[in-house]
């Protein structure tokens, strides 16, 4: 840790002052990774290990579920399957008028639940980041990091408890006399986002908190003694160089919240239907893994295109290629 | 950083700023208070207000088998998950950042895919695969699935730190004479650890806490807690569970903790 | 209440068992080739603890063979997914509608009869009926649960559940998921329309019960009950029953006039097992009066073998002469079964409209 300092300072410029200097620096460690060389290095081989784990835990297996989803059963267990397309044409086609709902709803709770957590993550991560206290860091970090030791179903009950009719919340509020009816807090969406945020808000906290950490805490200081306000100082400085936690954070959190099916059906009741929650039914209950194959296909495809597109607009927005 | 601050004797932005993270530290707490509360009320179901205060809850969780096995089994595997994708994530992150590989925008978004395919197909299609391949379903099985859906977190929050990661340091270290190893143990590894122990926090969470995967994957009597719990709850929807729940917080919490002893996670905030 | 030194003793001696049973898992099952193994699946809960207690020993000291029970949803997808000649279960428990999802596939086997299984002999006639495959171990009664305690008028008729005054607070199964969910649906159409088939009746009576809280299983709907979340609601006997005495809660349970549907326990063996005497042994211990008994009285089962004597408050409540079997009324599965992904599509688009 020390000779890492001590590197840092030496590679410190003295000779550009202020908020200039905070910005330039930050320019000038783009320009090096822009210009450093484009052939691989030997550290690519670190890559194999991974490599290896996903073709054989995760491109073999998925290979086989794409391969079940053109057969209209499994043909291991039953020598009648024949080889279809029927299930993406159940999809495609929806008459039933309920798997692209599903799909856009899927999506759309993943953005909203992506963009309320980083709006109540990045707070904290900052605040911890930036935090003097030993001991104050230590149990702002056992607060977040608890809630992802609870186990998501009983979490989720715990959910339930506070949202539902008879719940916390409007027994306390019914018996002050503000409310006579309870308050459509669960059985919906808005149910449902608020556990999912809930759920995935520390994911958010503990990728931001490394990377704002990371950030030279001068740099901003920097910026306020020359004049800036400590939100110009904010939005100029710190942010910017955030960019990548934001970046990790959000991608994190909108897989998750997704791929989600057991906090959406516990918590939306009727009026939620996500792909996921429609998988584990085509698994668990209708027996047909080849069109849960078939959906997870189409659900995979769509949230990888927006993940490599959020990607090259981050990239663009922090001025650097090859930021994912 | 206070000299500024400490100018005018209230400071009402950072008054509000202290206030407005208590009260997200409340939205996160809440919840784990309620459970306290199902894990103490002697009610057999879930309900509000409680009625009193017993520890029979706990009492039956420890009494039962089922859940103490599966609490050790699931701790087992969630410490071998944390061990692997540490090494196999923290390793991909630096190949990536540093190994100007081709295609790496794809191989990235390649990485975090498990995350993106419902668990339960994952499950589902790893469990098929091991029975085509004639394996069965070994527990090491089990660790390799949960390393495959842990890796991706390690993956992301190391690559977020190295992309911070000012490479002047490295070189400054080399041209000062530094061995590569030594580079790497006295300044690569100390400047990308929170990001590493960040992400073996969630390897280590996303395996104690993953159901969807381990749900085919399990077998009968080597069950992970959360497959426990699930089943469970079909049929009793007891304080049981959320005693189960409080054991898990305070287990969980002591093998972070006792990781941020090892790991010294402070070191980073004050660089 | 329990001191906190005898806790953590006792979690220590519990952390060395879990770390040997991990250490176990290793060990390949060959090592026990002479005792044979039987694989089966099973419920948790109440009915779990007795068959671990009691009832899964003594058939292995009977048999002297060891019992692999799988308590872990969910069973069919997992057996689909084994080879048909190495199938993952010997002997399959579920409900009926799942007996028919997997007999089509040919994962399970079409009828039991009493060559096979002696102890069919003494059953009643829906066990064994056309609407089964396997046979039906025990029996509960769909009908309606409510409170009694919330001034709420008790129920006779399913039309009851439509009383305006339960909006929000009715509850129901999600019916893609349930096998209650889809009996209250056909009945539905019994009630309100030509018979169970008869699903446009079906799909406006059940516009009429919007809004209505559904869960995915019946032990989630009885602390719904309990808690006041919903005050009446589908769900069968044993769910209601089973809160008597020290455990007493202000619920009780209506069968219907227009009848109450079947919630059939089947046992189904699978056509490759390699074990089928055993299974088929295991299926005849099921049934035999004293492991009935046993169960019924555990978990307020009706009992499918006629020769069972419950004691008296078990007797009163539950289908145990020929008169009272006589009001159960057996869906035809096959038939729902054909038409399931256009009802789960239907039923969805409703309640979520």
């Amino acid at each position: 840790m020390i000779q890492a300092r001590r590197f840092a300072l030496a590679a410190d410029r003295p000779d550009v002052p202020g908020v200039d200097r905070a910005v330039a620096l930050r320019h000038d460690g783009e320009r090096m990774s822009a210009v450093a060389s484009r052939r691989p290095s030997p550290i690519a081989w670190l890559i194999a290990p991974a490599l290896l784990l996903f073709v054989l835990f995760f491109v073999l297996p998925f290979a086989v579920m794409v391969a079940m989803s053109f057969f209209s059963s499994n043909p291991i267990g039953n020598p009648h399957a024949v080889v279809t397309t029927r299930h993406y044409q159940r999809f495609i086609e929806d008459s039933a008028g309920i798997f692209h709902d599903a799909l856009w709803e899927t999506l759309r709770i993943g953005v909203i639940t992506t963009i309320v957590s980083l709006l109540i993550g990045y707070p904290l991560a900052h605040w911890m980041a930036r935090m003097q206290s030993r001991l104050g860091h230590a149990l702002a970090l056992m607060a977040v990091i608890t809630p992802l030791l609870t186990g998501i179903v009983v979490r989720t009950f715990a959910w339930m408890t506070i949202l539902q009719d008879k719940g916390v919340i409007n027994t306390t509020l019914i018996s002050w006399g503000v409310i006579h009816k309870p308050l459509p807090l669960m059985y919906n969406e808005f149910g449902t986002v608020v556990a999912l945020v809930h759920i995935y808000v520390p994911f958010m906290v503990l990728t931001l908190i490394g990377v704002i950490g990371r950030i030279d805490g001068r740099l901003e200081q920097a910026a306020r003694s020359l004049g800036a306000g400590r939100l110009r100082a904010f939005v100029e400085v710190t942010l910017p160089l955030s960019l990548p936690g934001v970046l990790a954070g959000s991608l994190l959190v909108f897989a998750l919240s997704i791929s989600a099916y057991v906090t959406p059906s516990l918590m939306g009741g009727t009026a939620v239907l996500t792909l996921p929650m429609l998988i584990a039914q085509q698994v668990n209950t209708s027996f047909n893994p080849g069109f849960a194959g078939a959906l997870g296909v189409v659900l995979l495809s769509v949230s990888l295109a927006i993940v490599i597109a959020y990607n090259r607009i981050l990239a663009r927005l922090a001025g650097e290629q090859g930021l994912a | 950083m206070s000299v500024a601050l400490n100018k005018r004797p209230f400071d009402l932005g950072k008054a509000a700023y202290l206030g407005l993270n208590l009260l997200l530290l409340a939205f996160l707490l809440v919840p784990i208070a309620i459970i306290l509360v199902f894990a103490l009320n002697p009610t057999p179901y879930i309900s509000f207000p409680p009625v009193g205060i017993t520890l029979h809850w706990f009492d039956k969780f420890f009494e039962t088998g089922d859940f103490m096995r599966s609490l050790w089994l699931s701790l087992w595997i969630a410490a071998c998950v944390l061990v692997l994708s540490v090494v196999i994530g923290g390793a991909c992150a630096l190949a990536l950042a540093r190994g100007h590989l081709p295609g790496q925008a794809f191989l990235t978004a390649f990485f975090m895919s498990p995350l993106m395919l419902p668990a339960i197909l994952t499950g589902l299609a790893l469990f098929q695969s091991y029975l085509l391949a004639g394996i069965g379903r070994p527990v090491w099985g089990l660790i390799m699935a949960h390393t495959l859906i842990a890796v991706p977190y390690v993956l992301r929050t190391t690559l977020a730190v190295l992309h911070n990661f000012d490479r002047r340091i490295e070189e400054a270290a080399s041209v000062l004479g530094a061995s590569p190893a030594r580079v790497f143990f006295e300044v690569t590894l100390p400047l990308i650890q929170p990001g590493v122990f960040a992400g073996g926090v969630f390897a280590f969470i996303v395996s104690f806490d993953q159901f969807p995967v381990s749900l085919f994957l399990v077998v009968p009597k080597g069950e992970t807690l959360p497959v426990v719990l699930f089943n469970y709850m079909k049929f009793d929807l007891d304080g049981a569970i959320a005693a189960a729940s409080m054991v898990s917080i305070l287990l969980a919490l002591a093998v972070v903790l006792t990781l941020e002893k090892l790991i010294g996670l402070k070191a980073y905030v004050k660089l | 209440m329990i001191s906190r030194h005898r806790v953590s003793r006792r979690t220590m001696l519990r952390a060395g068992a879990g770390l040997a049973a991990a250490a176990s898992f290793a060990a390949p099952a060959i090592l026990h080739a002479e005792t044979k193994t039987l694989k089966i699946t099973t419920w948790g809960g109440k009915w779990g603890d007795i068959m671990k207690a009691t009832v899964l020993p003594g058939f292995e000291k009977e048999h002297g063979c060891t019992v692999s029970a799988d308590q872990a949803f969910p069973y069919v997808p997992k057996l689909q997914v084994s080879p048909r000649n190495d199938p993952l279960y010997d002997v399959l428990h579920t409900n009926s509608n799942e007996q028919w999802l997997a007999v089509v596939d040919g994962l399970v086997m079409d009828k039991i009869t009493a060559k096979e299984v002696p102890n069919v002999a003494d059953v009643y006639p829906y066990a064994v009926s056309d609407k089964i495959v396997g046979v039906s171990i025990f029996t509960s009664a769909i009908g309606l649960g409510y409170r009694t305690d919330k001034g709420i008028t008790p129920p006779k008729s399913w039309k009851d559940l439509a009383d305006p005054k339960l909006a929000g607070a009715r509850g129901g199964y999600l019916i893609p998921v349930n096998s209650l969910g889809q009996c209250h649906l056909m009945m539905l159409g019994k009630v309100y329309g030509k018979g169970l088939q008869d699903l446009d009746a079906a799909y406006k009576a059940l516009e009429q019960l919007k809004p209505i809280k559904l869960v995915d299983f019946t032990g989630q709907m009885e602390k719904m009950l309990l808690s006041a979340e919903v005050v009446e609601g589908v769900i069968h006997d044993s769910g209601v029953y089973r809160y008597e005495g020290a455990n007493r809660q202000p619920v009780d349970f209506c069968s219907p006039s227009e009848g109450v549907m079947a919630l059939e326990q089947v046992l189904n063996v699978t056509p490759g097992s390699k074990v089928k005497e055993l299974a088929f042994a295991y299926i005849d211990y099921m049934l035999r009066p004293d492991v009935q008994k046993l169960l019924a009285e555990g978990v307020w089962y009706s009992p499918a073998n006629k020769k069972v004597k419950l004691e008296e408050k078990y007797d009163a409540k539950l289908l145990t002469t020929p008169q009272k079997v006589a009001t159960l009324i057996q869906p035809d599965w096959k038939w729902y079964n054909a038409r399931k992904d256009d009802i789960d599509a239907r039923v969805t688009k409703i309640l979520k409209g």
